[in-house]
């Protein structure tokens, strides 16, 4: 039988085979939120696609009318990319953050890995993405056709956004167990990020833009940049504004982010109960 | 039988009352405001700030099998520690060891999602309580069975009755498969039928299965019979421990030394009536003095009456009044021929053993001459508890059964 012994000193780890033991409560949970969101409407799953499907023609209609350099399947293709891409990352950040306050009721009750919140709010996200994916890919295949090889990289490009909207996210989560000020902050910051990443505007053209070179090192190192651009890349097999110094730190950034957030879960996940 | 299961050594927990109240530290501007409020009163700007020990070194051992139930007044740390012991919340100092698979119960339904159907919340609420997908589906059946709600499998729980919700929650829970149960007041749940099929399935458990058990219930009548020992917490310290028929007893008697020795009631002389009450003694069937006493032993009362005159036909009324002020019965004893030798007589009444059900009750006395004169009076004179110590009653602890059980005769 297995020991277990709990002491004031414990900060948690990731127990792999722990969570290996939980995988049916992740799945439950992610089961969840998938199938209980869309209760009680005639529609029902069919939302699922009809969200994704008005994002995207609002989105890439709407471009096309405010800026006309572009022929319209070029511009629509070009920015429902990127608000495809944007909609994972910007709801993975929010579901992610509000992931342990929304399950105050759960995680006063019962044992289980903390982390599995965070991560089957970020699976819930993915299933979304991948349907919203799947109508951008057609739109892409009746005004482009095929892609270019280039297209291999998706599921790196995919993970690393992840990687850092969790990492941001599960900050943002562990600290909203204390305070409930990020719930309020949040929501802004990510509208700013909005505007600071080339879902509208290309690098190309903020970057040509008369700013001062302060605000371009900012925007060239945002990590959200990079991931939109290596997004369109994948489709495009061009990378936008390229540098591998930029490149490196926002890459250094993600990491460092990641690394903090799951550190300071970790060191906090054990008093959760006692805050939240 | 004899291996340790848990073993806790020294453990404490502090609360920070500050917290709790959410009043500064749960938000970034409280720090502002906090400082703010001390300018108002700078002389007691650190009363604001208190520690309060919910459980204070705690040490106990738990043999393998043996079911304990945990037992103290509200706020006696008994929920800390099953929060402590079941991981939910750190302790901030002392080391717990445990061998097996632990299962808590601190809720029924913990994490039931109202829009989703009864089966998908079986298997979400399952898997919360660390089920695995073929345990679940192993004692799907039992469970939908246990709770009487199949024709609604498929309806979203936010349209079932509150009964259906918890006899689902409850059946969920009872299927739990563990090595160590922890479980915290749950069990009073549903109308009385299935009240009594979940504590027997409750008693099942316990009996049958050599689970090691925790159990926290301020049901003194399910506790001894579920439970082979005790624990009792008093202000986060651990009392006394061991047999639990001795431990009930001693919370008892504890609930009396904090109650004050109300078992005893003197009155002033009143030399301007003719007759009237000098003292009030409630007794046990030992002669001890007490408040509280278990269903099944006598309760008695003994009360000291002066006579100043020679009036007759004066009557010693007593009737008793549960926690609504309403009155269940009547006794009457006609006392003016009863002073014999002296002008002070005393007069025992015994209510006979299993008479009134758990609960507080009242006593009234008055000295009177029915329908002319009232004498003497003393309304709601004393109080009293009734505790359930095994009864057949404990079951429908949940549901009204009213004040008194009578002894009726059956034929057949």
């Amino acid at each position: 039988m297995i020991k277990t012994v709990i002491t004031s000193e414990d900060t948690s780890s990731l127990n792999l085979t722990e969570l290996r033991r939980y995988q049916g409560l992740f799945r439950f949970l992610s089961l969840r939120d998938v199938s209980a969101r869309y209760k009680q409407t005639w529609l029902g799953f069919g939302w699922s696609i009809i969200r994704p499907l008005i994002n995207i023609l609002i989105f890439g209609c709407l471009s096309y009318l405010v800026d006309r350099s572009q022929n319209f399947g070029d511009r629509f293709l070009m920015v429902s990319a990127g608000v495809v891409f944007w909609q994972l990352l910007s709801t993975a950040i929010n579901d992610v953050s509000i992931s342990l306050t929304a399950n105050a009721n759960i995680l006063t009750k019962v044992y289980f890995p903390k982390i599995l919140l965070p991560l089957s709010s970020i699976l819930v996200c993915l299933i979304d993405f991948v349907i919203a994916f799947v109508l951008f890919f057609i739109f892409f295949l009746i005004f482009k056709g095929l892609p270019p090889w280039q297209i291999v990289f998706l599921p790196v490009v995919i993970l690393y956004g992840l990687l850092f909207t969790f990492g941001i996210g599960l900050m943002a989560a562990t600290a909203a167990v204390k305070y409930r000020d990020v719930k309020f902050i949040l929501p802004f910051v990510v509208q700013l990020l909005f505007y600071a990443s080339p879902v509208f505007m290309t690098s190309t053209y903020v970057l040509s833009l008369n700013l001062p070179n302060w605000i371009k090192i900012i925007y060239q190192i945002n990590p959200f940049v990079y991931m939109l651009n290596a997004f369109k890349f994948c489709f495009y097999g061009n990378f936008d504004s390229f540098q591998w110094m930029y490149f490196g730190i926002s890459l250094g950034i993600v990491g460092l982010f990641l690394f903090f957030a799951v550190k300071y879960f970790l060191n906090f996940e054990k008093s959760f109960a006692d805050y939240i | 039988m004899s291996e340790i299961a848990i073993k806790v050594e020294n453990i404490s927990k502090k609360y920070d009352l500050l917290h709790q109240k959410g009043e500064s530290a749960n938000s970034l501007v409280g720090a502002f405001a906090g400082s703010f409020k001390n300018i108002f009163r700078s002389q007691h700007a650190t009363e604001s700030h208190e520690d309060l020990w919910a459980l204070k070194d705690i040490n106990f051992e738990i043999a393998q099998g043996d079911r304990v139930g945990i037992i103290g007044r509200n706020g006696a740390g008994k929920s800390t520690l099953l929060k402590v012991l079941s991981r939910i919340v750190k302790p901030t100092s002392g080391r717990i060891e445990y061998t097996g698979r632990m299962a808590s119960l601190l809720e029924v339904g913990t994490g039931f999602h109202a829009d989703l159907s009864g089966r998908e919340n079986i298997y979400l609420n399952g898997s919360i309580m660390g089920m695995s997908k073929r345990e679940i589906d192993s004692k799907f059946d039992e469970i939908v069975d246990f709770s009487e709600v199949e024709q609604f499998l498929d309806t979203p729980v936010k349209r079932y009755s509150s009964g259906m919700y918890v006899r689902l929650a409850f059946s969920v829970a009872a299927h739990l498969n563990s090595d160590i149960l922890i479980v915290d007041e749950v069990l009073a749940v549903g109308d009385s039928t299935f009240q009594k099929k979940s504590l027997g399935k409750m008693e099942d458990v316990s009996q049958k299965s050599g689970k090691t058990i925790l159990f926290v219930s301020h049901n003194m009548g399910l506790i001894s019979t579920l439970c082979n020992k005790g624990i009792l917490l008093n202000k986060g310290l651990i009392e006394s421990n061991g047999p639990i028929q001795g431990i009930i007893d001693q919370y008892f008697k504890n609930e009396e030394s904090e109650t004050g020795s109300l078992s005893e009631y003197k009155y002033d002389p009143q030399p301007t009536k003719e007759y009237f009450i000098q003292k009030l003694t409630l007794l046990d069937k030992s002669g001890r003095q007490t408040r509280n006493f278990a269903h099944n032993e006598p309760i008695r009362f003994a009360f000291n009456v002066t006579k100043n005159s020679s009036l007759k036909d004066v009557v010693l009324n007593v009737y008793f009044t549960d926690i609504h002020d309403k009155r269940i019965f009547t006794t009457i004893l006609p006392i003016s021929e009863k002073f014999e030798v002296s002008n002070e007589a005393t007069f025992q009444l015994t209510i006979p053993e299993s008479t009134f059900v758990s609960g507080t009750f009242r006593i009234s006395v008055s000295l009177q001459i029915p329908n002319l004169q009232l004498v003497d009076v003393r309304h709601g004179a004393a109080s009293f508890d009734v505790y359930d110590n095994g009864s057949d009653l404990y079951r429908y602890s949940g549901s009204d059964v009213g004040v008194v059980f009578v002894n009726c005769k059956w034929e057949y």
